[in-house]
């Protein structure tokens, strides 16, 4: 069974390109723009791997980082940021983050950082 | 993000890698700090003093992480057969889980070249490497390496001249070539420094193309959005010498780079070079 991956990112285009590649590695890839939407999804669904974006309208990903670890220890969690917010990175590690990128990400960063999280 | 930190023993590497470690802390870069002896053979033995330089630069680096917070921390040990020479393997304890690659290199040969194509084979983002302030911004005992790296890069580099604060980011556009990654990373050193950012258009004669204008104003809107405080201004290209010389104090000075930058029609030979040693201040080169 493919591994799940749900990506949340306000930026369609970040949303699209991360679900089209992902896809094409054979995981099985849930995107969206609306992290409300996203943070329901995760609630209802484990998943084994969460991308989520930094700051976004109403939930932000550090809100949605929280409730990935506090439902689902071994989900693992990568944050994507286009903000370069001082302390950011330190508050992401000590919530148990596997992975920060800064944005642009570049595709095969992604790439390798979410198949060393997935071990496969 | 990846950077390469190329360090000598002088004190000025030990203020750039500081920036360098600032950097890699609000990114979680994937790092290499490299050493280059120059000389050649590939047995050679390893220079005593960069040596000692790279152990504390290596050490300096790590222990800017408190425990845990590091995304460098190695965690997993564990055994794994490793060949030791054809046909032969040895099983060694090996530590890998780290989140993010820190490597410690070192390179034999010319100096520049060996920056170079460590950022080049490596897919570095942003080289960051320190000079001296005073005598046209000099590697010590390697003539134009600074000059060499940051205008040959086919990435960003950051020259760090002295430990000092920096105020003020002067942004110069002479050109419509503005990548996503220098937008971030220029974003990343106001955020650090908590510097003023000023986004200087540098006008030719008979004045700015409507295209770079229009780049100005783009460039200083993304910044807005991002709530970061942002003045634009227009000077002369013909005077941009005397600016940077009499301008840049606690400041760092940036320089978007494209192929079809008017500075480099305005002063054909080695202009990059020519500010990097111009210049008092830290100089950043941004693709």
């Amino acid at each position: 069974m493919p591994k799940q991956i749900l990506i949340v990112d306000d930026e369609k285009i970040v949303c699209d390109m991360a679900q089209r590649i992902l896809t094409q590695e054979g995981y099985d890839v849930e995107a969206f723009i609306d992290s409300t939407q996203a943070l329901d999804r995760i609630r209802n669904k484990q998943f084994d791997l969460v991308v989520t974006d930094l700051k976004m309208e109403n939930v932000d990903g550090m809100a949605i980082l929280k409730e990935v670890n506090q439902l689902y220890p071994d989900t693992k969690v990568i944050m994507l940021t286009a903000y370069a917010t001082l302390d950011a990175a330190i508050e992401a590690i000590r919530e148990r983050i596997f992975d920060f990128f800064p944005k642009p990400v570049k595709i095969e960063d992604l790439k390798r950082s979410v198949k060393k999280a997935l071990g496969s | 993000m990846r950077i390469l930190f190329a360090g000598d023993e002088q004190p000025y590497s030990a203020y750039a890698l500081k920036e360098a470690a600032k950097l890699a802390m609000n990114t979680w870069a994937d790092m290499t700090l490299l050493g280059i002896q120059p000389g050649g053979g590939a047995a050679a033995a390893v220079d005593p003093a960069l040596n000692l330089a790279l152990t504390r630069y290596r050490e300096s680096f790590l222990n800017a992480w408190e425990g845990e917070d590091s995304p460098y921390a190695m965690t997993n040990w564990q055994y794994e057969w490793l060949p030791v020479k054809e046909g032969v393997l040895e099983e060694k304890l090996v530590c890998r889980g780290s989140k993010k690659d820190f490597k410690v290199r070192l390179r034999l040969g010319n100096v520049a070249a060996g920056i170079l194509a460590e950022a080049r084979e490596g897919g570095g983002d942003l080289i960051v490497l320190g000079c001296s302030r005073s005598g046209g911004s000099q590697w010590a005992g390697s003539p134009g390496v600074p000059q060499k790296v940051a205008a040959d890069a086919e990435c960003s580099v950051l020259l760090v001249k002295e430990e000092q604060p920096i105020t003020r980011i002067l942004a110069c556009l002479d050109q419509t070539h503005v990548s996503q990654s220098s937008l971030e990373i220029l974003n990343q050193m106001v955020t650090l420094h908590g510097a003023q950012l000023e986004v200087i258009g540098l006008n030719p004669e008979g004045g700015l193309k409507k295209e770079v204008y229009t780049r100005l104003i783009e460039v200083g809107d993304y910044y807005q959005e991002r709530n970061i405080k942002v003045t634009t201004r227009i000077t002369e290209i013909a005077d941009f010498e005397n600016f940077i010389a009499k301008e840049t104090q606690q400041d760092l000075l940036a320089l978007w780079m494209g192929k079809k930058s008017l500075l480099q029609r305005f002063f054909p030979r080695d202009w990059v070079g020519r500010f990097v040693a111009k210049s008092q201040t830290s100089v950043m080169v941004m693709r």
